[in-house]
């Protein structure tokens, strides 16, 4: 390759610094490439032109600001309900494992995945059994009262895979018979009393939240005698104390 | 400051790789604003943008897990708000109805009269492509206009960019090139003041 004539090679820098401006301009440069820009732009008026123009391009930009409001719970309800949806489709488990309820199924599910195979065996046995458990329970418990666990019969089962360094699940251990779980988010307006009254009417009950951005998790009966979800979910969607109602997936009647 | 806020993230989205709900809600916390102005900034379409913050965030969650930390949390974060916004751009441009998003000299209210109208922010929105220089900006492609604002909103590298977009630092060199000669045509006063001097 012939050497280039000085001015070919002036020529190239110029155009190498010329696209190097904007981040001048914005400070990111490293060092060496600063160096060179500024050893150019001492010699070279065009450039020192253009950075002039970089710079108030860039004052311009930065001057349009944001427009962004604040999160608000609604949509950060909607997020976590299609989290829950995508979570719903089915990943590969130990066979046993299909015949437990799909929320049971879906915390194990994590859980198993950092299990040792020697003791998934024995959780896959210990899931069966609670399964079993559960579907007694919901026979039961189907015609008096409410089909739901409530926190305080949790402990009277076994302890649900969950080592005490992991923090607490965000809903109660998925357990026996659960009742179906709502994703809430109430008005702003919406008062202690009415927000009470709100789950009074659908004989529901907060079984985790707020989230830090105030969506509730709520837990209302499902099976015999209690309402098909679909006019629960309707029902709170008519409350003006109710901005946001949706099933937690798993939790639509089947 | 800023290291001490890029390691919350780190610790946050590595809660949110094991499935921690309060962690990504932190994250969604931190991200919601910055990803809403940032869609905002590229896509210039209110409307598609609540829509996209949840897509991304949907993506954070499921791909925390695959975060190599060869880049900032931000970075990632920004590259796969990119990748959706031209996505939903393209979806746009592919129907049938749509009017063009970029090269038109239109102010965008006379097109779109009930695009969200309702929502608050749509007003400031609006403000912002109403501007000289937000008209200029809207008739570069989102390409450019991403480069545009990454440099000079954002104040990031090229290096950085590159990784945002996923392009080779020439082209994020060349777009910005391009992006440059464009808005000069349209704003003429553009360094007007400097050539006094």
């Amino acid at each position: 390759m012939e050497p280039q004539p000085p001015s070919a090679r002036r020529e190239h820098l110029h155009q190498r610094v010329w696209q190097l401006l904007p981040w001048y301009a914005n400070g990111s440069l490293a060092a060496p490439e600063r160096r060179t820009v500024e050893e150019h732009l001492a010699a070279c008026r065009a450039c020192r032109e253009e950075l002039a123009v970089c710079r108030e391009l860039a004052r311009a930009v930065t001057g349009l600001g944001e427009v962004a409001p604040s999160p608000h719970p609604v949509q950060l309800a909607r997020l976590l309900s299609r989290i829950d949806a995508a979570e719903e489709r089915p990943r590969p488990l130990a066979p046993r494992l299909l015949a437990a309820p799909r929320a049971l199924r879906r915390g194990a599910a994590t859980h198993l995945a950092a299990t040792p195979r020697p003791v998934r065996t024995l959780l896959a046995a210990q899931l069966a059994a609670i399964a079993l458990l559960g579907a007694v329970l919901a026979g039961l418990g189907a015609g008096s009262r409410p089909a739901r666990p409530t926190a305080s019969a949790a402990p009277a089962g076994p302890p649900l895979y969950r080592t005490l360094s992991e923090p607490a699940p965000a809903r109660p251990p998925a357990g026996v018979a659960a009742g179906a779980q709502l994703r809430l988010v109430f008005a702003e307006a919406a008062t202690e009393g009415e927000i009470r009254r709100v789950l009074e009417s659908v004989r529901g009950q907060i079984v985790a939240g707020p989230s830090p951005l105030g969506t509730y998790t709520v837990e209302v009966p499902r099976g015999r005698g209690a309402d098909p979800l679909e006019v629960v979910l309707a029902h709170l969607r008519t409350r003006r104390e109710v901005s946001f109602a949706a099933a937690v997936a798993g939790s639509e009647d089947r | 400051m800023a290291q001490l806020a890029a390691d919350d993230e780190l610790a946050l989205l590595r809660r949110v790789a094991a499935q921690d709900r309060k962690a990504f809600e932190g994250l969604y916390q931190i991200y919601y604003r910055r990803l809403f102005a940032y869609l905002f900034k590229v896509t210039r379409r209110g409307e598609l943008v609540e829509e996209l913050v949840n897509d991304v965030m949907l993506a954070v969650w499921t791909g925390a897990a695959r975060f190599d930390g060869r880049s900032r949390v931000s970075t990632w974060v920004f590259g796969i708000a990119y990748h959706k916004a031209l996505k939903a751009l393209a979806r746009i441009a592919a129907t049938p109805s749509a009017a063009p998003a970029a090269a038109d000299e239109e102010p965008r209210e006379e097109r779109e009269p009930a695009a969200a109208v309702e929502e608050p922010e749509s007003l400031i929105t609006r403000r912002e492509l109403a501007t000289t220089l937000g008209k200029a900006l809207g008739s570069l492609s989102p390409e450019q206009r991403a480069v545009v604002e990454l440099t000079y909103y954002y104040e990031l590298s090229y290096g950085e960019i590159s990784t945002i977009v996923g392009c080779p630092v020439n082209t994020v060199k060349t777009r910005m090139f391009h992006a440059r000669r464009r808005l000069r045509q349209l704003l003429p006063g553009l360094g007007v003041s400097s050539h006094a001097g």
